[in-house]
This record gives C-alpha cells, structure tokens and sequence, in this order.
C-alpha cells in the first residue's frame, strides 16, 4: 500500500471512530436520561413503602434549587434586563422610523418574551452557569475516584449526583424563566418610557399573548430545564484523566447545554407552528 | 473462594495496559500485587470489582464470573468485595460517621440512627471514634485512610481490595495499617488484595506477590522466593536501581 492510500485510510478510520463515538454517546446520553427519570421516582432498598427520595441525599434538592435558583438570580436579572433595555429600545428606534406608532411594541414584546426569549435565554444562562457548574463539580468527583466510590457503597452515581440537580433544575428554571420575563419586561417598558416617552398603559398591554403563547413557554422551559442537567452531569461523568479532563468535561457540559437549548428552541417553535399555524 | 484472573487485556485508547494477564489468588490470602507505575495495578483490581471493564479474559470468584456481570448484579457483590481507594476518597459534604453509615444504609438497608451507631463502631475500631463528627478536609491523609478502610470494612466483605493503602503515611501509621490487613486475614479469614509499592509492607505482611511486568505477571511467589529470585528485572525493581533491565512507561 503507498504512502498516500494509507494517509487516506488512515482519515477515514479516524471519521469513522469520530462518528462512531458519536452515536454512542447519543446513545449513552439517552439512557443517563432514562435512568435520571428513574432515579426522581426510585425507592431505594430497605426504605419503607411510600418513600419516594431514592437514593438522594437528605436535603439535597432543597440545597441545589438553593444553588440553581437563588444563586442565579442576579445573573439572570441582569442579562435579561439588559437583552430587554436593547431589544425594546432597537425595536422603538426603528418603529419610530417607519412608522411613528409605538403602541404595539410593548404588547409583541411581551409575546415574544413569553414564547421563545425568556425561556431561551435563561436556559442558555443556566447552561453556563449552573451546567458548567454541575459538569466541573462530578467531574472532579470522577477523576478522584469518589464516583467509584459512590457505586462500591451501593449507591448509583445518577441517583445520588444527577437526579437532585434535575429536580432543582426543573423547579427553578421556571421560577428564574418567570422571573427573567418579568425583569426583561420591565426594564424595556422603562427604557421606552424613559427614551421614548411611550405611555406605560400602552407598553404593559398583554392583550396579545395567547394561551398558545403561555403553553409553548412553558413546554421549552420544562424542556430545557431537562436537557441542561442531564447534559451536564452525563458530561461530568465522562470526565477522564485529571484536571484537564475536568476542563474538557465543562466546555463540552457548556457547548452540548447551550446547542441543545437552541435545537429544542428550533425543533418546538416549528412543531407548534405547524400545530397552531401562523397568527392572523 | 478462590480468584482467577484468565488471560486478561485492558486497553486505554490506543495504549494497552494488560496484555494476556493471568492470576490465580487463594481465599484468605494476603496477596500483593506490585510493579512500576502505570502498569495496571489498579485497573487490575478495578476490573475485579467491575470499575473498570475488560477488553478480553475472564475473571473468576469461586464459581461466579465476574467479569459477565452488569452493574445491577455487580452491586450486592460490591457488598462482599469492599474496596479501600488509593486517596480515601471520603466525600467531603459528609461526616466521618456519615460516611461510614452510607454503605450501611444503602447496602444493608440501616436506617440512619441505626447506620451511625454502627459507623461510630467501626470507627473507634481504626482508632478514629473521637473524629466521628469531623469532615474529611479537617483531617489528616492518614487519619482519612484510616476511615476509608472502617467505611470499607463496616460491611464485613470477604474479600478487601487495597489500592496504595500506606502511601503518603509516616512509617508509624503504615505498619498499623499493614497490621491490621495481616490482621483481617489472619481473625477473620478475608482475602486481602493490596496494591503497593512499600517493600517493608510487602516483605512484612504478604502471603504472595505477584510482580506484573509488560501487561502480564512476571513473577508470581512468596517473598522467600520473591527475595530469592535470580530475575534482574525483579531484582532491578527490588533494590531500586534506575539503571538496568527494567523498562518504566514514561522514561
């Protein structure tokens, strides 16, 4: 075989291992999924009928909806408040342009919080915070064997570290979604009001969001409110090596939390498009 | 029951560790398993446990075999075959006392008043009864080993895996540690496997070595032969030499 057939072999392999690995951890990203549902609902040996904490530790999920929610606080009002002060402001500068009439702008603004912005960029806040936070601390836990640990002690790692941080994930990313919307809103009707002189009774109008609307909000934050965590703690569990893998583990917790956010975003806005059809 | 490793090979990405390994351990022996770093010591007793998984070769423990064992089935084994990790490997949002009762309630299904009762035993047992209600970070490298190995033995296993248990110890709390595996074999008829570089350990304590070399056991006896033997790379590893026959991954 000449020099060149077997550079060209040799890149093909290394695609197919690539694609391979891949699918693999598709598939081994599903069943973390799986068996983190399952750990929300296990009982473990030994408790009495009825107990419904698994094998998490007591007071866990209260201390990580501690961490998730009003750690992030503060991070999420200010991203918000800022992305609504340049989004309403951008929008009143252009309207004022074309058209001169500003009274829909607070009413399509707050359309638009509720079915795809507050949602979508508060995950993409939780991503990084809270998900590069969860992949760094099992990572750790990983390359310094108390994983390994954790499963010679009978407990399953995905019980005991993933499923307490899912809880808190989906409880407190609709609080923090509820209350990003709420900060965003807020502070655009004051920026318009402050810039543009827009009547606060013309901006603070909901009259056009619909119960579609609500529900499409709804179903992507409980969505990404899944997918943030699961990622991240799949990614921390892949953690090998030392620091380094603890590195790695995080930017690709942060990178897989943040794409998946958008791919839902993508995948439910059409699907409830198609569903619903267009407004008139 | 005895344990058999069979023709075993573990590779990591492209670099093979265990190349065609086989070893046979008695039931209630102190076995030694030594050999330079990064020769697969501790991935030989992590396969054993089902930490790790093999590539090729089959392990055995008396009639069950391991090494077709998932998770699920691993874990009551993990029960029997307890393991003292190479850094304690405490969990450090836990008490000493927490720690040892979390195997008791997960494996024995204690209840937490019963589980920390029996944890404060098995802690006065390695001495360590009057830290119960610390946290590992206010402890020192050997007062944590020492309650990893009460954390381990709190579910009385049959057979205990030791990965470095006398590393980064003062020579003082390496011999108690080295006392109370010999100890443990001697009282209570547990199959000791320790994974160590400490000669004066392995020369004091050890019913056999096994001396892996090259992804394989190079020399497995006791150490009258073990001492004896007119191999040069046992004998380079021995004395300590860097010059020689031996070849260290790294160097």
């Amino acid at each position: 075989m000449s020099e060149d057939s077997r550079s060209i072999k040799q890149r093909v392999e290394r695609v197919g291992a690539a694609v391979l690995d891949l699918f693999l951890a598709g598939g081994q990203l599903a069943r973390t999924f799986a068996a983190t549902w399952h750990g929300v609902f296990r009982r473990p040996n030994g408790t009495p009928a009825g107990t419904k904490r698994g094998q998490r530790p007591q007071g866990e999920v209260a201390n990580q909806m501690y961490v998730v929610g009003n750690k992030s606080l503060l991070f999420i009002a200010v991203t918000l408040g800022f992305i609504g002060m340049v989004m309403v402001f951008q929008s009143c500068l252009q309207l004022e342009r074309i058209t001169g009439d500003l009274s829909q702008v607070g009413p399509e603004f707050l359309k638009l919080l509720i079915q795809d912005f507050g949602p979508t960029i508060t995950a993409l806040m939780i991503a990084t915070r809270v998900g590069a936070g969860i992949a760094a601390e099992i990572g750790s836990m990983v390359v310094t064997e108390q994983v390994d640990a954790l499963r010679m002690s009978g407990v399953t790692p995905i019980d005991y570290l993933i499923a307490p941080r899912f809880i808190a994930c989906v409880v407190m990313g609709g609080v923090l979604t509820v209350f990003g919307v709420a900060i965003a809103y807020l502070a655009g009707g004051l920026t318009a009001w402050s810039s543009f002189d827009l009547n606060p009774r013309l901006f603070f109008d909901p009259s056009r969001v619909r119960f579609f609307d609500l529900a499409l909000g709804l179903i992507k934050t409980a969505c990404y409110s899944m997918a943030v965590p699961v990622i991240s703690g799949f990614c921390g569990l892949r953690a090998r090596g030392s620091s380094e893998g603890v590195g790695a583990a995080t930017t690709a917790a942060v990178i897989g939390s943040s794409l998946a956010v958008i791919v839902l975003n993508f995948i439910i806005s059409g699907v409830g498009l198609m569903l619903v059809g267009r407004e008139p | 029951m005895n344990i058999r490793f069979v023709d075993i090979w573990k590779a990591f990405g492209d670099k093979a560790v265990l190349r065609g390994m086989s070893l046979e351990i008695e039931a209630g022996q102190v076995m030694f398993i030594i050999g330079t770093s990064g020769v697969g010591k501790s991935v030989t007793i992590k396969l054993l446990i089902g930490l790790l998984g093999l590539d090729r070769g089959e392990i055995h423990w008396g009639d069950i075999r391991l090494d077709s064992l998932g998770e699920k089935e691993m874990t009551p084994l993990r029960k029997r075959i307890g393991m003292v990790f190479q850094n304690a490997t405490l969990f450090d949002s836990l008490t000493l006392a927490e720690n040892v009762a979390l195997p008791l309630r997960k494996h024995k299904g204690m209840r937490m008043r019963e589980a920390l009762v029996e944890a404060g035993r098995r802690l006065d047992q390695v001495g360590m009864g009057s830290y119960a209600q610390r946290y590992p970070a206010e402890l020192s490298v050997g007062m944590r080993k020492r309650a990893a190995i009460a954390r381990t033995l709190s579910l009385d296993p049959e057979v205990v895996l030791f990965d470095e248990p006398t590393t980064g110890l003062d020579p003082v709390s390496a011999r108690r540690i080295d006392r109370l595996i010999r100890q443990l074999s001697d009282e209570s008829g547990v199959t000791s496997i320790v994974v160590s570089h400490d000669l004066a350990s392995i020369f004091s304590i050890a019913d056999r070595i096994a001396f892996i070399y090259k992804g394989r056991v190079h020399l497995c006896g006791s150490p009258a032969e073990f001492k004896s033997s007119p191999d040069p790379v046992v004998q380079q590893f021995i004395t300590g030499r860097s010059t020689g026959e031996m070849e260290t991954p790294g160097f």
